[in-house]
């Protein structure tokens, strides 16, 4: 089923983009990647706006008396917080949903590029069994996994007076913090369930990225940057990039204010 | 305080299903299996095990420590001088001493994993790696030579005493003198070349290629002499035996291929892919397959008998004195020992 869905699919896409632009793989993780997120980017503004909707209503003086009124009783905040909801016509899926939504995408692509590349026996005798029969197998195989220096199937290093420098593992990091940085919505209330949350996203997400960046072939790593420098583009595209965050000692509260100005 | 947990259980979550889908992907090759008098050899994943003929016992095993991240599949070599020479997916190439299991030397300049196990000949070792290099070493593991091919190398070369011949991923075959790694010719091919090729007596290098042709060529300028096609991929090389090519392809088609004008071509329909290449003895012609069978054939193409073991045979089966040892890939046992007849003698099932 995840096979038949996901990775048969976006494997023999990938393939398909790479033999359009005549053989350069790097490009197809590019090019493939720019194509993910347009199909996504419905999902995505919803996302965005359901986030913004979240901030706003958490924000409101009728929501902060929700919170203080039954804050001794889990029970009744729940079906308040509800009737809340439902009374602004806000749909709380409307903010996660689109980001579940993307978990299985990242997954199959992260699947497909190693299948694509397949860089030991048992990948090329299972890429052999998932190209669709349109596609000659022995013309595909093997890929041309070199792309500006890196081997696509491998970590990338720089090798410097005989050590090796991960730099697009630090660029993987560093674009993963200015993404979460600059679209974690900016908040009055910086102690909120949400706000300590995204405090956490952005903090950890750059080093779990960095460090699958670090670990695995490089190929993921070129899709972790440009979809990073993809969601950046598209919070701009709906107005919602909050660069001012990105300035040392700016509170979110701050920031927000700064942005409202 | 909880939140916090729960968010890094998360994040702790995500990278290990992340790292399993990449662990898995990066240790996926199936076993390289050699032999002596005592012992059977087998490159089987984390470790190299060294498995007594008579038992099927371990003797011993390779590293202390195992890395499910850096296996071990690159068919083991053994030389004169006895050492047991392995390449492993962390890059580097050992040698072990056979009787113990202990690292006599590595090598570690190569960039990439050793999938293809290596050829030991007129006192050398030439090693193909990933890493697009054929290199060359003597027996004490000091680097004397390395070419550099258009594209990995993953099938063990041959030599005829003059040259070196091996196949690419690139769809090229090779040939580079032994003695100073200069290249002798290059020729393409119709697809990628995977196996091990053979030689014959008249200076005929045989090829199987991933775009389902055997090629015959001249070993003094790569000339193709004749191609014959397969009705799928051919991964393995072909054996000759004589005067009689043997190989398999994707489809379950087993092939004999007469190199005289009085043999008579013949192929059996087998009920998997064949991956591996066909053990010719002077009993049976053994093959495996996808399907997890064991066809012991005679020169005609008559079945003898058959086994099923539990998992899919990608591995060449290896002759070990009366034994013929298969190495399953997925299956309860890592190596079955089986007699003329096909009958299991024993199954080697690592140790946890």
């Amino acid at each position: 089923m995840w096979e038949t869905i996901i990775v048969s699919p976006f494997t023999n896409a990938l393939l398909m983009i790479y033999k359009l632009i005549g053989g350069n793989f790097g490009i197809a993780i590019i090019l493939f990647t720019i194509l993910i997120r347009l199909i996504t980017h419905p999902l995505m503004v919803s996302q965005i706006k359901g986030s913004s909707k979240m901030q706003e209503m958490q924000s409101s003086k009728e929501w902060q008396d929700i919170q203080k009124k039954y804050k001794g009783d889990k029970e009744k905040l729940a079906q308040e917080q509800m009737k809340f909801y439902k009374e602004i016509g806000y749909n709380p899926l409307s903010s996660c949903l689109p980001s579940i939504i993307q978990i299985p995408i990242i997954f199959g692509l992260y699947q497909s590029i190693m299948r694509a590349l397949a860089a030991s026996p048992m990948q090329l005798l299972t890429l052999t069994r998932t190209v669709y029969p349109f596609f000659h197998i022995a013309d595909i195989v093997p890929l041309n996994s070199k792309f500006l220096w890196m081997n696509l199937s491998q970590p990338e290093r720089i090798y410097m007076f005989g050590v090796g420098i991960p730099l697009l593992a630090l660029i993987v990091a560093i674009t993963t913090y200015v993404q979460s940085k600059v679209t974690i919505p900016a908040t009055a209330n910086p102690n909120a369930q949400g706000a300590m949350m995204s405090k956490m996203m952005v903090l950890y997400m750059p080093l779990l990225l960095g460090y699958f960046a670090l670990t695995f072939a490089s190929g993921l790593s070129v899709y972790f940057i440009i979809g990073n420098l993809l969601g950046i583009a598209q919070y701009a595209l709906v107005g919602k990039v909050n660069w001012a965050a990105l300035l040392p000692g700016k509170k979110p509260a701050q920031a927000l204010s700064a942005r409202k100005k | 305080m909880k939140k916090y947990i729960v968010f890094i259980g998360l994040l702790l979550g995500l990278a290990m299903i992340l790292g399993g889908c990449a662990t898995g992907m990066m240790a996926s090759s199936w076993p390289g299996v050699t032999a002596d008098a005592n012992n059977a050899y087998i490159a089987g994943g984390p470790y190299v095990y060294a498995v007594n003929l008579q038992t099927g016992a371990q003797v011993w095993r390779f590293p202390e420590k195992a890395s499910v991240a850096n296996p071990f599949f690159a068919t083991p070599v053994l030389t004169s001088d006895g050492q047991l020479i392995v390449g492993g997916f962390d890059k580097k190439l050992y040698s072990l001493n056979p009787l113990t299991g202990q690292s006599t030397w590595q090598f570690t300049d190569a960039r990439d994993r050793w999938i293809g196990g290596a050829l030991v000949a007129d006192g050398m070792i030439y090693a193909p790696n990933a890493d697009y290099k054929l290199y060359a070493l003597n027996l004490q593991g000091k680097l004397q030579w390395s070419f550099e091919a258009d594209q990995a190398i993953w099938g063990t070369p041959i030599s005829d005493g003059t040259n070196i011949y091996f196949g690419t991923l690139g769809r090229r075959v090779y040939a580079v003198n032994a003695q100073t790694g200069k290249q002798a010719w290059v020729q393409k091919v119709d697809g990628a070349v995977l196996g091990l090729p053979a030689l014959g007596a008249d200076h005929t290098l045989y090829v199987g290629s991933y775009g389902g042709t055997v090629y015959a060529m001249n070993t003094a300028d790569g000339g193709t002499r004749w191609s014959a096609a397969a009705s799928s991929w051919i991964w393995s090389g072909p054996v000759l035996d004589g005067s009689e090519l043997y190989f398999g392809d994707a489809k379950g088609s087993f092939y004999a291929h007469p190199l005289t004008s009085t043999g008579q071509p013949w192929n059996q329909q087998l009920n998997g892919a064949i991956v591996g290449s066909p053990l010719v003895s002077a009993d049976s012609i053994v093959v495996g397959t996808e399907a997890g069978n064991v066809y012991f054939m005679d020169r005609t193409g008559q079945n003898l008998h058959s086994v099923t073991v539990s998992g899919k045979v990608y591995a060449t089966p290896v002759a070990a004195g009366s034994l013929v040892l298969v190495a399953p890939t997925d299956g309860d046992a890592i190596l079955v020992a089986l007699d003329q007849n096909g009958t299991i003698k024993w199954s080697f099932i690592p140790p946890k």
